[in-house]
């Protein structure tokens, strides 16, 4: 019991101090200035509610925490380096050549290559003084050498000077260039056209102007370079379909339209194809392209940079060759570079489509417009295309008696072009390759050797050469580009010339292919 | 888009993902132009207008006829955490059309101070709302139903402001992710 009792009067004495302690600090608490405000403030926050203050004082203490934490960055990847780090990853860097060692290949190339001396036509001199049938040249109507032409653009060049030396929105738009759009708008039967200093530019400019991140382009695999680049600056998710196969396009377009009503989701939809494509050669079915568009609700981009000026019975393109109404498709991009002989490119449309562009278009707000003389040249060829349809017959003419030297009587290489295409692309059969066990590299090399064989025979053609088809960021090609050659046709030649060169090219692919290795 | 270290993908099917990295064309576009949709918060007044806005609430809930202290404050409190979860959680992307969208998949919060936690402009934006809770509790007698709404509408402004949820979805307030 005497523990007991020890305990308590150790526990009073204990009690006693404490309080005393709590009496100080409270005494001293109360010195500080504010401590009274303090009190009233818990006093009256408290409201005898425990659990309230309880949640309130760890809000307290949870934002102190969020303000006394220290900042720091999200983004992956930030190293801080430290002064001696930085100079020896500095001393450490070699630079990478800008342009890459060439290889043996290209070597052999750059030394063969044919140098044009003088103007081009369907006879054209070389550096070596050799004078060579030229079908490697995109002078389909001989249009090089018209003198009215030329003529017309000269006294163009005295009355407006070279180039307009601003951007069509910024004084560089002249009344020539206002002629040629409505030429061609009327040409084409759309309500507007809207022309651009450069045909490359043309598709790499339009697709962004109206497609932008999260919208939705379907395009043939085939398309060409200025069309890809078109497709990756729009930033726009791009599903591919197999070139020009339809049912896969149905597909494709299925697909997406499930996809977008199962999300609830609208974007703007558009399909990008080729009319004569660039690497091919061969034609889209507009007909069924415009069905599935139509039943799918997506706008159509159709470039028509090598179709515009060849196709049809006047040269209206695809739309007059395979008789669709021209106001079906969305927008008709073409070229004035090539079968025109002038320079630049074009949109045409309705009204809305084209005067969207006047400000969203890149290239036609930040680069000059057009020389004067190809706006005028390019109008002139119009007519031309209109009033004398001879030209396009002889040119087709040209096409057919060439067309008949090569892909029926060749044993070894076939044309991809359609019929009417006078940029004729000669690939190897499929036969050929397979029985022979060719790579792509064996392929480009006897191709390279045929074309220096047909240089020497007096005929010069040329090899497409061409940029990997793969988007950017992809790691595989979505499409692998045959190799080829291509025998660009001109009304320039007559049908014995044609004939003579038909025949050197086919003997010099048989030369190349049946030699002893 | 090469990534997979940064936490959870996002897959169709999971209720919480994260957004993956940008692509390389993604940083490019951010980088292209300043982010004018989220720059602002770092202005002149751009602080000193939450506590005007809030004043303004409050006496315009005040002189409403019939309005107790408890309804007033309730109600300046929702006001004002509706008004900020709207614009700096719920909408993403960039009203303005200067880098190609973008920043179409990023709130306004996670764009602020591109991306950074912790920032002054943070802390600011994070404290408000407790300040102004804490300020409405103390002013009032809230029953508990009061108190829950208050307390419910502050952790709605709070939570998606920690850096633990910085990128981070939840499909029932954002939806399905998209896949591609």
């Amino acid at each position: 019991m005497a523990s007991s009792s020890n305990f308590t009067a150790a526990a009073d004495l204990l009690s006693t101090h404490t309080l005393n302690l709590l009496h100080t600090v409270s005494e001293q608490f109360h010195k500080i200035p504010g401590s009274a405000i303090l009190l009233r403030y818990i006093r009256s926050s408290y409201q005898n509610d425990p659990i309230r203050s309880v949640v309130e004082l760890l809000l307290v203490i949870f934002a102190i925490r969020y303000l006394l934490a220290r900042e720091y960055s999200t983004k992956p990847g930030k190293v801080k380096l430290s002064e001696e780090e930085i100079d020896d990853l500095v001393d450490e860097w070699t630079p990478e050549p800008l342009v890459a060692q060439t290889t043996a290949f290209e070597d052999a190339d750059l030394e063969k290559r044919a140098i044009i001396v003088g103007p081009t036509g369907p006879k054209s001199r070389l550096a070596n003084g050799k004078v060579v049938t030229n079908l490697a040249s995109y002078n389909f109507y001989n249009l090089v050498s018209n003198e009215q032409l030329k003529e017309r653009a000269i006294q163009t060049l005295r009355t407006y000077g070279v180039g307009p030396c601003g951007p069509p929105g910024f004084y560089g738009t002249q009344d020539v260039h206002m002629k040629i759009e409505a030429d061609i708008a009327a040409f084409l039967g759309t309500t507007a056209c809207i022309i651009y200093a450069q045909a490359f530019s043309t598709a790499s400019s339009v697709i962004p102007a109206f497609s932008k991140r999260g919208d939705i382009i379907v395009a043939d695999k085939a398309v060409n370079y200025s069309i890809r680049k078109g497709l990756q600056i729009s930033r726009s998710t791009v599903r591919w379909f197999d070139h020009r196969d339809y049912a896969d396009l149905e597909r494709v377009l299925a697909k997406l339209d499930k996809e977008q009503r199962d999300k609830g989701i609208l974007t703007r939809r558009f399909i990008v194809t080729e009319g004569l494509f660039e690497n091919t050669g061969d034609v889209v079915d507009l007909p069924k392209v415009i069905e599935l568009k139509l039943k799918y609700k997506f706008r159509l981009i159709l470039d028509e940079t090598w179709s515009f000026g060849v196709l049809g019975r006047t040269g209206r393109g695809v739309t007059e060759h395979q008789h669709v109404d021209a106001a079906e498709v969305d927008m008709i991009l073409g070229s004035m570079a090539g079968p025109l002989s002038a320079a630049g490119g074009f949109c045409a449309g309705s009204d809305e489509v084209v005067e969207h562009q006047r400000l969203s278009a890149a290239a036609y707000t930040f680069s000059a417009a057009l020389p004067a003389m190809s706006a005028v040249t390019a109008s002139e060829t119009l007519t031309m295309l209109q009033t004398q349809p001879d030209i396009i017959a002889s040119l087709r003419e040209n096409i057919k008696i060439m067309w008949q030297q090569l892909d029926p009587r060749s044993d070894w290489m076939v044309c991809t072009s359609a019929p009417e295409n006078p940029i004729m692309i000669l690939v190897f059969k499929q036969e050929v390759v397979s029985s022979r066990r060719l790579t792509v590299a064996d392929q480009l090399g006897l191709l390279q050797e045929i074309v220096d064989e047909c240089l020497t025979q007096g005929v010069l053609i040329t090899r497409i050469k061409t940029l990997s088809a793969a988007p950017s960021g992809s790691k595989t090609d979505i499409y692998a580009h045959r190799p080829a050659v291509k025998v660009c046709m001109t009304n320039g030649l007559s049908r014995k010339e044609v004939e003579k060169a038909g025949t050197t090219i086919r003997h010099a692919i048989t030369k190349i292919m049946t030699r002893k290795r | 888009m090469s990534s997979g270290k940064s936490g959870r993908r996002r897959r169709s099917s999971s209720i919480i993902y994260q957004e993956p990295p940008e692509s390389v064309e993604q940083i490019s576009d951010q980088a292209a132009n300043p982010n004018l949709n989220s720059q602002w918060v770092n202005a002149k007044g751009a602080w000193t207008i939450h506590p005007v806005i809030i004043l303004g609430l409050k006496i315009l809930f005040d002189v409403m006829p019939g309005m107790t202290q408890e309804i007033s404050w309730t109600l300046t409190n929702i006001t004002y955490m509706t008004g900020s979860y709207l614009m700096f959680h719920w909408v993403r992307g960039v009203p303005f059309e200067f880098n190609a969208g973008a920043y179409d998949h990023l709130n306004m919060w996670e764009q602020i101070d591109n991306g950074d936690q912790y920032t002054p402009a943070k802390k600011f934006l994070l404290t408000v709302p407790i300040v102004l809770f804490l300020l409405s509790t103390h002013y009032t007698h809230y029953d508990l139903t009061y108190f829950i709404i208050n307390f419910l509408a502050l952790m709605a402004v709070v939570i998606p402001k920690l850096p633990f949820a910085h990128r981070m979805r939840f499909a029932p307030f954002s939806g399905a992710p998209p896949d591609d």
